[in-house]
Parts: C-alpha cells; structure tokens; sequence
C-alpha cells in the first residue's frame, strides 16, 4: 500500500476518498479508524457488524474490489481509490439478490447479526466457482461463525442460490 | 402446522434492522470501559492524569470519580451490586471505570493510558479444589413405603452404575456483543441496549439511578442472540446511562468480544456423581445424583444440575442434592437450558451406561422408564408423547443399524457409532398483555414487551394474528421490543410463545370486538344499526362485507385497538414439560482421536408448532450449540490469577458451519390444550437439552471410550 499518495493533516488526521455501494466519500479520519468503524460510525452504514474486531468472527466482511475482505482487519486508510460493497449496496432497485432470497426461503438465520457476513461471504463464494459439493460450501463458509447455529440451512440457501 | 418465512427476514438480510450499536444519536460520544487485570483485591489508585489529556477526552469515570449508582432491589441472575462504587475487586475483567470521548478510538486509546494500582489478594480459582468445601443448598428424597435411604434403594437393584460427570465452565459468545446506546430529552431517557426483555431494563436503571420507572423508555427490537447472557443488565448500561446524563450528551459504549467473556457472565462449572439402580428387566428402582456447580462471589446464581433427574424417569427412589463452589470469577449465570443442559449430559450418559451393563438398547431402557406422571410429584403430565418420539426418531435415523457391541463398526480410518438420549425441557404459561391495533391501511400492528432473540417471536405474532382476524400474514406488523408498549413476557426459559401467544388471540380477538362496536356504532359506518360479524379480515353484514381497512378509510377512523391480558396458567393437578428424543451418528478418526458428529435427527415434542420454519431453526441451533458443549467449548479458569485464559472467539472454539452436519427435525405437534387453546409449550432449550449425552454416547458406541468430562476433545480418545 503506498501512503505517501494520502494527505496527512496537521491534526494527525487522514484523508481517505473510495466508493462505498457506488457512492464516493471522502473522509477524513484518525488513521487508527478501521474500515468497518468508519462504515459504521462516520457513514452510518451499520448493516456490517462488529462481532469481534479481531478477525475472528467474520461478521463484518464485505467485498472490496470485489473480494471478500474482513473490514475490522482493514484500516480505512488502506481503501483508499478501492471500491466496497457492503450488504446495503447487495440488492438492486428493490430486488434483492438472489443470495438474500434464498436465506430468507432457507431460513438461514435466526438473530440475523451474522447474516450480512454470512451473505457477503457467500456471494463471494459463489463468484469464486468453487461450492461445488456441501462439504466445500461448509468449509468455504466456515470463517463465518453463526452462534443462532443457522449453518445447515446457510448451506441450503448457497445452494438455492447456486442453481 | 404452518411454514412461514421470518418477517423480519427483508430487513434483516439487507442491514436494515437495527440493534442496539447501530444508533447514532446526533453529538454522540463514545464510551469504553475499563476493566481490572487482578480478580480479587482491593484498587489502591488509579492514575487518569495522562488520559485525561489524550485527544478527545471528555470523562473519566472510576471509583475515585464515581458516577452514582444505587444497589439494585433484586439479582436477576446478574450482579447484586453496580459498578465503580467501591474499590472491591471480585473477578479479572470486572467493569472498574468508564472512559467517554469523542470517538471511539479516542475512547480506546486513552483508556490503555489509565494505570491501575491494586492490593491484589489469591483468588479461589479452582472448581475442583472447592469441591471438598461445596456448600449446600438443599436435598430432596423421594423414597418408596418403607425404604430408609437412596444407598438402601440402591442396593436393592440387581444391577447399579455409579460415575461422576463434569463440564466446563462455557459462556454464550451471542454474536451481538452487548452495547447500549442512552439519550437524555430533559428528564426523560431513551436506551437502546441489547436485551432479553425491555422491562428488565426499566426496571433495573429505575432501581440504580432511583428515577420513576415511567422516565425510562427503552427500545430494542433485534436482538443479535442471546442465549440467557441478555436477560440482565449488566455494568456497561447503568455507566453508559448516568455518564449520558452527566455530561448531557448521547453515549455509545459497545462492550469489546474480549470484554464480554467477563462483564458479562457466563455458564458455571457443574459435577454431578449419579448412581443409577434397575432390575433385570430395566426398571429403574433407584436414582441418584448429587450435583455441584460453581458460582461467583458477585452474585447468588448457581445451576442445579442434578434437578433433572427428579423429572425424567420414573423410579420409586429418587435421591438429588445442589451444592454450590464459590469462586472469585465473573458472575454466574442463565445459559440455554440452565441446569438442564448439564443435568442430561450426566443422566443420559449414566442411563447409556446402565443400558449398556443390562445388555439393553438404550432406547428401550428408556421406554421401560417413560413415566406418565411427574416422578417426584406424582402429577400427571399434561401431555406426553415421549414413547412416540422414540419410535419415530429410531424410524427417520436408521437407530436398528446400530451395533450394541462399541467399537465395531469403520469406515475407512472412521470409528462410525450411533448415540441417542432424550431431549427434555419445563413448560409454562405466564402473564402477558398484548394491544392489537387495526389501521385504515388494512394492516393490523401487534405490539407487547416481548423479544425476538432469533427465536422467530415476531413471526410468531405475526402467525397468530393473521390466522385471528382472516388476513395474510403479511399484513401484520409485529412490534416488539419497546418498554412503551403493553407488559409481554420476555425472553427466557422458553416461555415466549406459551405466554405471549395466547395473548396474541385474546388481543386480536378483543380488537375484532372494537371493530365490530365501531361499525355497528359510528354513524357514517355502512352497517349502522345491523347485525355484523368479522371475519376473513372483513366486517360482514347479511351478503356484504368490507375490509377492515376500508371501512375505518370511510370512516375517517385512523385505527381501533385493544389490549387484551392473558392470565398465568391456573392449572395445578398437571404438570408440564417438553419432551423430545436425539439420535446421532459420531465418527471418531482411529489415527487422531478427531469426533466429527456426521448425522442428526432429533424429535420434539413440545405441543403446538406455530411456526414449523422458525421452529426447525430453534432446535437446529439448540443442536448445534449441543454439539458445542460436546466436543468444543471450555471456558478455562487459570487457577493461579482467575482470569480466562481462552477469552476470545479465536480460544474459546464454537461450532462452524464445516463441523455441522445436515439436521433432520420432526415435530409431533400435539396441542398442550391443559397449558392453553393454542397448546403451545416451548423449543428454545428444549434441542440443547441431551445433546451432548447423544455425542458422548454415540463416542462410547464408535470406540468403546466413556468420556464423563467435557468438552469430548480428541487428546481423551487417543
Ligand atoms: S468483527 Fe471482523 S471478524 Fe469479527
Ligand atoms: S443468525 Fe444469529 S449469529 Fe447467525
């Protein structure tokens, strides 16, 4: 990553121009400020969840650049110029995605706090090609822990979504 | 039985849902607590200077700088005493301050810079060094005309087992670590905390900030599990609330995962020692278990694990004792099936073992001992099917291809053995109250206290309305989880739908009354003066009908309501229980000692199913968590500092989705009519509940190793 192209104020503060769902920002925030605190806090884009902060629990992952990324592991700082989707950028006009279709048909969730992990997870599962049987699907969705326990009907909706 | 999708299924795939953590009051400051790295002493100083003068700060709070709490009124399974009174240290972790800045990171950073001095003192860290000392609580014996005591029970079977069985300390590792989100509007307070139940919440700020209860309104519609850990407040609600109203400005404190192994409490340690006595035949005529479990010095809440074997099987003989070890830990507490989770890891692991020195399939140990009424009460159940969820599970599962001899069957490099054990959980029915609102829009809104903690309450409501007043389910709009609304039962125990259903009806039913007045009444309503009934969500009269929605449209009536309150269960000369069977197939790697549980089916019987899809995904987590408790979870207590040493989601191993396998649930779906007309009892705990014993026993079937010690891990099968 080259920080030498990213304007460090006099404050101590960075600022940090990427897209978000489409949408450019442009922030300017403490260095220290990880790319799931500033979703959530500084964009209030609270649909990625903070379940650890340590990159244990995989509920705060979205795609940047189009692949799956845990955002308490990343520094905002590091996106700059990249693009992120996060669960709120999944459906389009009103449609959801056919992902979020079938855990809803699947009943793959029950609380639902790991669920926009879960799904970014699987999209990029699925876009990567290779959840071809159920033990792949269970593996490949592993670093997705659901304490609901939801994790045989996680594995029907990938691969409700598959077909 | 119905299938429904979760209502709340659009908005929770799409972020939309809001928990706690996710509200952003405007001029919102953020607070992070600090915690204390001894577990037990007393704090000397505290030194705040250097955070004081970090970026952004704008308080500190500790004991020295306290924010003022009262004692609360009652312990609800939490902590007797509030935060940063006094200077006492009673567990490593424990909530010692508060630091609140203006972001975050600024938060975090500036509480690393506070130095704590402490007289630190040994803690009592050792479940198994206190169980010489255990104290006991109470003993219950039931013993047949003329026997004198359980060991002369005991030795009048022919055949007996005798084992001691011990779990871990676990802890429930909710997704959603607790936050709590507080706004003052002049002496009014909005919260937004993650809770099993709004009315807990009020009820404990109003005790520890001495405020009239009608100044707090808390508000928490999703939930992101709970498990038992939510259901009552804990340290970071009452700070995080009083420093909003010091500093008048919203607060943000969001415990961090490694907090939440210890601000929050967790399931205690249990020993149980059962000895089981049968005839030939399998007739149990002796049963007996005393059972021990931790508990922390801040607070009353212990398990009783031994209780179940007063429940389940018949047997003229029962004998069960509860001892408790105090241990300078974070607070004890509820987890899924309290009690219950680990008194079947001891009870059905001992019946395996019984069926196995009788020469009997366990199954038909058990239908030996199925019992019609309470054993220790002699009260008839309400309703039991309990024999047919054996035969059925034993059908769907393949039970008839298990060898009775351990150890014979492979697969490859796979020891392959069958286990089952019966799934067992209390019912009842408590008071509840329910508004239900029909609106101009057609839609009808049902609202109470009530939580949805994944559970599918919400779709439940959602369920019973609409099949109440004839409209699709899609035209209820459940709304749960605000303290503004009327009084529902809360999360816990499995009493949501058994309560708070019946309610649901009566309340539906006094709003189609209230519907019914108004056309009859109002005198623009079409059907003024005749004779009107409602059904299939219309208003009827002779030939004509007229949705709800419109006729309130015409009538320029925004909404009729009721509010409806459905009584505790007055039934005493029954009692009530869930019953359910598990069968599992263990596969044990003959190289490595690695368990992989690789099928499942598991039988409920817990009266009326209102939901089947959100239903099945109760006892599939209660399953899966099972299988946890099983082969995985072990929260450590380092005997030398008492402090955790695996507290974090990394250490502390819960199932994964590639340790789960495909979970075939069957519902009976016979109505309790004796606990209610809508006969439903409760799944929450009930799939937790014996799940371990069918791994331990489908483990002693593939390799002919009993492990009474949990977690099952493959260091004890080499
Ligand atoms: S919050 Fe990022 S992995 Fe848990
Ligand atoms: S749905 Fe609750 S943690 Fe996955």
């Amino acid at each position: 990553m080259d920080l030498s192209s990213q304007r460090q104020a006099v404050d101590g503060q960075v600022e940090v121009a990427f897209k978000v769902n489409g949408t450019a920002e442009r922030l300017r925030v403490d260095p220290r400020t990880t790319l799931l605190d500033a979703l959530r806090e500084r964009l209030q884009l609270t649909g990625t969840k903070k379940g650890c902060d340590r990159g244990q629990c995989g509920a705060c992952t979205v795609h940047v650049d189009g692949r799956r990324v845990l955002s308490c592991l990343t520094l905002v700082a590091m996106v700059e110029g990249r693009e992120v989707t996060t669960i709120e950028g999944l459906a389009e006009d009103d449609q959801l995605h056919p992902v979020q279709r079938a855990f809803i048909e699947c009943d793959g969730f029950q609380c639902g706090f790991c669920t926009p992990g879960q799904i970014m997870s699987a999209v990029a599962v699925l876009r990567e090609g290779h959840a071809t049987t159920d033990a792949q699907i269970r593996e490949a969705m592993s670093g997705n822990i659901c304490r609901c326990g939801a994790y045989p009907a996680i594995v029907e909706a990938v691969k409700q979504a598959r077909s | 039985m119905r299938s429904v999708d979760r209502e709340d299924g659009p908005v929770k795939v799409t972020g939309a849902a809001t928990y706690a953590a996710d509200h952003h009051p405007d001029g919102l400051a953020y607070g992070y607590l600090l915690t204390s790295t001894v577990a037990r002493g007393t704090i000397l100083a505290m030194d705040t200077a250097q955070a004081e003068k970090a970026p952004g700060v704008i308080a500190i709070y500790t004991p020295f700088h306290p924010l003022e709490l009262r004692p609360y009124a009652k312990e609800e399974n939490g902590e007797l005493t509030p935060p940063i009174q006094n200077t006492d240290v009673r567990y490593y972790g424990q909530a010692i301050g508060l630091v609140v800045a203006e972001t975050f990171e600024q938060a975090r950073d500036a509480a690393a810079l506070v130095s704590t001095r402490c007289d630190a003192e040994r803690p009592r860290a050792s479940f198994t060094d206190g169980l010489p000392s255990a104290v006991g609580t109470s003993v219950v014996d039931v013993l047949a005309d003329g026997v004198s005591s359980i060991d002369e029970a005991l030795d009048a079977g022919d055949v007996t087992v005798t084992a001691t069985y011990t779990t871990p300390a676990e802890t429930h590792v909710a997704m959603e670590p607790h936050a709590t989100v507080a706004f003052w509007t002049g002496d009014q307070v909005t919260v937004h905390t993650a809770t099993q139940g709004v009315r807990l919440v009020v009820d404990r700020l109003s005790e520890t900030l001495a405020m009239d209860p009608a100044r707090f309104r808390v508000i928490n519609p999703y939930v992101g599990g709970g498990f038992g850990n939510k259901w009552d407040m804990w340290p970071h609600t009452p700070l995080t609330v009083a420093a909003a109203r010091a500093l008048g400005r919203p607060v943000k404190t969001v415990l961090t995962r490694e907090q939440v192994f210890t601000v929050v409490g967790h399931r205690p340690l249990t020993a149980q020692t059962v000895s089981l006595s049968a005839a030939r035949d399998g007739t149990l005529v002796a049963v007996k278990n005393d059972g021990v479990s931790s508990k922390s010095a801040s607070n009353g809440f212990h398990e009783q694990p031994a209780n179940l074997s007063l429940a389940l099987y018949g047997s003229a003989n029962l004998h069960v004792s509860r001892k408790a070890v105090t241990l300078d830990v974070p607070a004890t507490t509820i987890m899924r099936a309290p009690g219950e989770s680990n008194g079947s890891f001891a009870l059905e692991s001992a019946l395996d073992e019984l069926a196995g020195e009788l020469g009997m399939d366990p199954v038909d140990l058990r239908r030996k001992n199925d019992t019609p009424v309470h054993p220790a009460t002699g009260l008839p159940w309400s309703s039991k099917h309990l024999a047919e969820c054996y035969t059925v599970g034993a059908e769907r599962f393949g039970w008839s291809r298990r060898s009775p001899r351990p150890g014979t069957v492979t697969d490859g490099d796979w020891l392959v053995g069958l286990g089952m054990a019966t799934a067992t959980y209390g019912a009842g029915r408590g008071q509840a109250s329910i508004n239900v609102r029909l609106r101009d829009d057609g839609r009808a809104v049902v609202s109470g206290t009530a939580a949805d903690l994944g559970t599918g309450q919400s779709t439940v409501f959602a369920v019973l309305a609409a099949d109440r007043l004839g409209i699709p389910v899609g035209r209820v709009v459940p709304e749960l989880g605000d303290s503004a609304t009327p009084p529902a039962a809360n999360a816990g125990g499995s009493g949501s739908t058994s309560t708070n259903g019946p309610a649901v009806q009566l309340a539906a039913d006094a709003a189609k009354e209230a519907l019914v007045k108004l056309a009859t009444e109002h005198e623009k309503s079409p059907f003024h003066g005749q004779e009107v009934t409602f059904s299939a969500g219309e208003v009827r009269s002779g030939g004509d009908g007229m949705p709800f929605g419109e006729l309130l449209t015409s009538l320029g009536v925004a909404a009729v309501e009721a509010t409806a309150t459905s009584p505790r269960n007055p039934v005493r000369d029954h009692a009530f229980r869930s019953f359910g069977a598990h069968f599992c197939e263990v596969r044990v790697n003959r190289w490595t000692g690695e368990p992989r549980v690789t099928r499942w089916s598991c039988v409920v019987d817990a009266g009326t199913i209102v939901n089947a899809t959100t239903a099945r995904s109760q006892i599939v987590g209660g399953v899966v968590m099972g299988i946890g408790q099983a082969l995985l979870e072990d929260l450590r207590i380092e005997p030398e500092t008492g402090r955790f040493g695996n507290a974090t989601m990394a250490d502390y191993l819960v199932p994964i989705n590639a340790d789960i396998p495909p979970i075939d649930v069957e519902f009976l779906n016979y109505p309790d009519t004796l606990l209610s007309d809508l006969g439903a009892r409760g799944i929450g705990e009930l799939g937790n509940v014996g799940a371990a014993a069918a791994v331990a026993n489908a483990v002693h079937n593939a390799t002919g190793k009993r492990i009474r010690d949990l977690p099952i891990t493959l260091d004890k099968l080499l």
